[in-house]
């Protein structure tokens, strides 16, 4: 690997250098240039088929008659006529449920990320450890089986709690498949994105600032207003964005809860499309420009408040900020924490073990349920006995190692070329490396899909696309956190290196790797925990041989066969909490370490 | 080995760090560039090392052209064979001192006898061969400082770069390293680049000095001639004159200039023949030409005057006097030469007219 194309004389060219002729040095010149681009080109060609040659793909398919493929594509049936269907009343209604759902869902997520938040990082609560740990666990399951089990819950004939009203002689439903449902899994689920943000923005709050005030006489509740509140407010509406964009683009949770309720969101939409017979591929592709341009608009908002956060916002030192004195409110604030745990976490996970372990399918009291020979695990051995799950999990963990591996790898090379070398084309492989941020997964999956079929390249219906839809839907996250890293670290240690007689490519792997082990570690655990949990860009992607596990509980879902979604369920967040287990060890070692 | 350097432009985006610099190292010289922050030392320095290329212009080491923008030639750094001590220290954090050390002579390939044994010489020489074993990142900034000296001497490079060498020691280590830096430099007959902004640091290492200003050189020469020639008043200030002064007149008469010096009604006398047509010509004296006298010495140029700070130094003491004429000067008496004055009394300033000199304000390469 070569990363850097020094120009080659040979000590007898340089010695003479008047032997060569004057007319020469122009295409020298040139050379020259061509050759210290090499790399940031390559980087920039394999990025362009990962992420761009997709996008274009489906940008083509919105304005054509026809689905790109080899031999048929062509610029020649270029149409309008499928932007007619934007103009549908179903259309329209799912555009409007995207947008409702994302900003239901962003409040709800904001609300209990800034509670918990707060609760931890600024108040005398009790248990304030373990409610670090409430705003985080809801993370480890994926989206998908947080609906699947929240289905389980409240569905309106079967779902556990409308059972037990019922064993209660409550006259009342709670109905998950409508739109309040979908808003409420969705906030619940993505409620940690917010907590994270605003907590470390409030505990590395400049407590200067904030004494500032109280000296000055301000009351405890007058700086909370007047300096607490604006400080952490670029963090609150970043949150708040992010957590719209990720909600309105999501997928399963919109599928599993929107679809039995008849509630279209723009990604639902794009599927049923996709996969209806014949497929609507350029009509899908026509709705999926709309949620991409919708989503790069948030995205570009978000990253401008984000952006400014930096400056606004609180330098890494000075002392612990203030503790708010909660008195009373310090237990009830805690048992809500404790509500919202039970909430995310709790339940469904004693949903989907019920579920899994239930002997007869149907079940018309909860006491039933405690009956004996009622509850067994039979169903989970015979799920982690079968040749599906076994193979899906060995292509879940295939794929996630391969993601993790090669995204890494490019989100260094990436770096390396913008932020190591003076190549040109190092903004532009930054901005194409971002992308992803702002197009959602499903659109990518589709795009990705026609890429493969198009290229001569034999990788479609192989796990290795399945990890390739991985790398580019998350690059982004994984190219932030390798190019933080290296930024952090001075250029001249590298450089010394080279000056005591190493090549380039010597000094990047005795010092520039070894010297960026944490970032590059967390990168890679993030891609891997990430890909674990992938599904909308691989839906699109699977064939029978490479199914992962999210595409098997969806799979059994989607067949009706809840036990067996449910049992695969279990299984499959018992496989990212033992990764996440392994992931915190290597983290805690680099700590000790460093 | 020679070094020269023809016609340098470095630029970073369309800032121009260093501008058409030409310079010619002789073998084994000590050359320091010595200049403010930001001046363009370390870029210079990163362009013959080969880690920065600059915008056009020629870099020829011992006879091989090893950059030339016209012929498309940029040799890598590893290919040049010099050795640079890097102003950050740039020593490897996850390796122990006698790996850093050894770093260059395992990529020489060398057996391994060979490699300790120059490990040990090197670690001995900066002082550091009991520390080997200890891991980098547990060294104080000075010891770091050595080891990165220790690791670029180890591969006995043509060519020694060293960027601000002697910074981050005190002040003892600094003058026993400054005299060893240099005897191993005439020993070895290094040819060698210092960067440095200390002028006492200077003028103790270099054969000749490089004056940078803004990415040119403005004066060039050996310290001494430095010292006492400098070429305007910027770089006089910069080589630690204290006393500079605008003058609104001169007027010259049989090998005396008279000075007057703006918004006072001093006049000062030098011997110096006034520099022709100078752009607003400045006086400078240093602080160590004054003396401080209880009554006048008779000299054309004395001047009473009120003590108003007296800095206790050790071997001086440093006062601030102002001038019943207006300017404030800042002295330096010694306690063993002189007298002793306290803060309010009433002194003469004196110097003599040889002393002063009368230099434009900038001069442009
Ligand atoms: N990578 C870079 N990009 C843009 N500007 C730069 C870069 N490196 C240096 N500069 C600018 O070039 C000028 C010269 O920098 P240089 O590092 O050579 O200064 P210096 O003389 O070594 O200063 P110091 O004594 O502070 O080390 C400075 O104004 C600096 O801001
Ligand atoms: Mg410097």
């Amino acid at each position: 690997m070569s990363l850097k194309t020094p120009t080659r004389t040979t000590a007898a060219e340089a010695r003479h250098p008047s032997n060569s002729a004057q007319g020469s040095h122009r295409p020298a010149r040139a050379l020259a240039v061509l050759k210290k681009n090499t790399s940031g080109l390559v980087v920039l060609i394999i990025l362009s088929v990962l992420v761009v040659l997709p996008l274009g793909l489906v940008l083509l398919a919105a304005f054509s008659d026809s689905v790109p493929r080899p031999g048929s594509i062509s610029l020649g049936g270029l149409t309008l006529s499928n932007l007619a269907l934007l103009a549908t009343p179903e259309a329209f209604g799912a555009l409007v449920n995207s947008l409702m759902v994302g900003t239901g869902s962003a409040l709800i997520a904001l609300l209990i990320g800034a509670f918990l938040a707060f609760v931890c990082a600024r108040s005398d609560a009790p248990w304030r450890k373990f409610i670090f740990f409430i705003g985080m666990a809801p993370m480890f399951i994926p989206a998908l089986v947080g609906a699947l089990a929240w289905s389980l819950l409240s569905s309106p004939s079967a779902g556990y709690i409308n059972i037990l009203l019922r064993d209660l002689g409550i006259d009342a439903a709670i109905n998950i498949y409508s739109l309040p449902g979908l808003v409420f899994v969705l906030g619940i689920f993505y409620a940690p994105y917010a907590f994270l943000l605003l907590h470390s923005s409030l505990s590395m709050m400049n407590a200067d600032l904030e004494e500032a005030a109280t000296v000055h006489g301000a009351p405890l509740r007058t700086m909370l207003r007047t300096v607490t509140l604006p400080l952490a407010l670029p963090a609150i509406l970043g949150s708040a964005v992010l957590v719209f964009a990720l909600t309105m683009e999501n997928f399963p949770v919109a599928q599993v809860i929107g679809n039995p309720a008849g509630v279209d969101t723009l990604p639902t939409y794009i599927y049923r499309l996709m996969s209806a017979t014949p497929a609507k591929s350029n009509q899908a592709a026509s709705v999926a420009v709309i949620l991409t341009v919708a989503l790069m608009a948030v995205t570009v908002i978000q990253q401008r408040i984000i952006n400014k956060r930096k400056f606004t916002t609180m330098t890494g030192k000075g002392n612990r900020p203030r503790q708010v004195p909660l008195r009373k409110l310090r237990w009830p604030f805690t048992l809500l924490a404790v509500g919202y745990f039970a909430v995310s976490v709790v339940l469904p996970m004693l949903a989907l073990l019920t579920a899994s372990m239930q002997a007869t399918p149907f079940v018309s009291s909860i006491s039933q349920l405690l009956e004996a020979n009622s509850l067994s695990f039979a169903k989970l051995l015979e799920v982690l006995g079968s040749n599906d799950f076994q193979l899906a999990l060995k292509n879940s963990v295939l794929v996630a190692l391969i993601a993790a591996f090669a995204g890494t790898t490019l989100s260094f090379i990436a770096s390396y070329v913008r932020y190591r070398t003076k190549s040109r084309t190092g903004r532009l492989i930054e901005l194409v490396a971002m992308t992803p941020l702002a197009v959602p997964a499903i659109v990518m999956g589709i795009g990705l899909l026609w890429t493969w079929l198009l290229l001569p390249l034999p990788i479609y219906g192989t796990l290795a696309i399945l990890a390739v839809a991985c790398v580019a839907v998350f690059l982004p996250q994984g190219y932030r956190g390798v190019s933080a890293s290296m930024l952090q670290m001075d250029q001249d240690l590298e450089d010394s290196a080279v000056m005591l007689g190493a090549g380039r490519a010597r000094s990047v792997v005795d010092v520039t790797l070894p010297l960026m082990r944490v970032g590059i570690t967390s990168s890679f655990l993030l891609f891997l925990m990430l890909s674990m949990r992938e599904l909308s860009a691989s839906i699109f992607l699977f064939t029978s041989n490479t199914r992962i596990l999210s595409i098997l509980v969806f799979d059994n879902f989607d067949n009706g066969q809840s036990q067996a979604a449910a049992a695969v369920s279990v299984l499959y967040c018992l496989v990212i909490g033992i990764l996440a287990v392994i992931a915190q060890k290597a983290g805690g070692e680099r700590k000790t370490k460093s | 080995m020679k070094i020269s350097i023809q016609n340098l432009q470095l630029k970073y985006g369309s800032f121009t760090a260093i501008e058409n610099l030409n310079l010619d190292i002789e073998d084994g010289e000590a050359l320091v560039l010595l200049g403010q922050s930001g001046c363009g030392k370390t870029s210079t320095m990163r362009c013959i090392a080969g880690l920065e290329e600059p915008t056009s212009g020629r870099i020829i080491i011992d006879d091989i052209v090893v950059f030339d923008s016209e012929k498309g030639i940029n040799l890598p750094p590893n290919k040049r064979n010099v050795g640079m001590v890097f102003q950050s220290y740039a020593v490897w954090p996850h390796m122990t001192v006698a790996q850093n050390v050894a770093y260059s002579l395992k990529r020489k390939k060398l057996a391994t006898k060979e490699i300790d044994e120059r490990v040990t010489e090197a670690l001995t020489l900066v002082g550091l061969d009991q520390f080997a074993e200890r891991g980098a990142s547990l060294l104080s900034g000075g010891q770091m400082q050595r080891v990165a000296l220790a690791r670029s001497l180890v591969m006995r490079p043509s060519v020694l770069m060293l960027d601000e060498p002697l910074s981050n020691l005190d002040a003892r280590l600094r003058d026993r390293l400054r005299v060893e830096l240099r005897e191993i430099q005439l020993k070895l007959g290094l040819t060698c680049v210092y960067v440095t902004h200390d002028q006492h640091e200077a003028f103790a290492l270099a054969d000749r000095i490089a004056l940078l200003q803004g990415g040119r050189i403005v004066q060039m020469g050996a310290p001494r001639h430095m010292y006492e020639a400098p070429a305007s008043a910027s770089i006089a200030h910069f080589l630690g004159v204290s006393n500079i002064m605008e003058c609104t007149e001169i007027t010259a008469a049989d090998g005396q200039t008279a000075a007057r010096i703006a918004a006072s009604d001093l006049t000062i006398h030098a011997t110096q023949p006034p520099a022709q047509a100078a752009l607003s010509p400045k006086v400078c004296i240093r602080a160590e030409d004054l003396q401080v006298t209880a009554a006048p010495t008779g000299s054309v140029n004395s001047w009473p005057g009120t003590v108003r700070v007296a800095g206790f130094q050790g071997n001086d003491v440093r006062y601030a006097v102002e001038l019943e004429a207006g300017p404030e000067l800042d002295v330096l008496g010694g306690l063993k030469r002189g007298e002793q004055h306290n803060v309010g009394d009433r002194v003469w300033v004196t110097v003599n007219a040889r002393e002063v000199q009368i230099l434009p304000a900038e001069v442009f390469a």
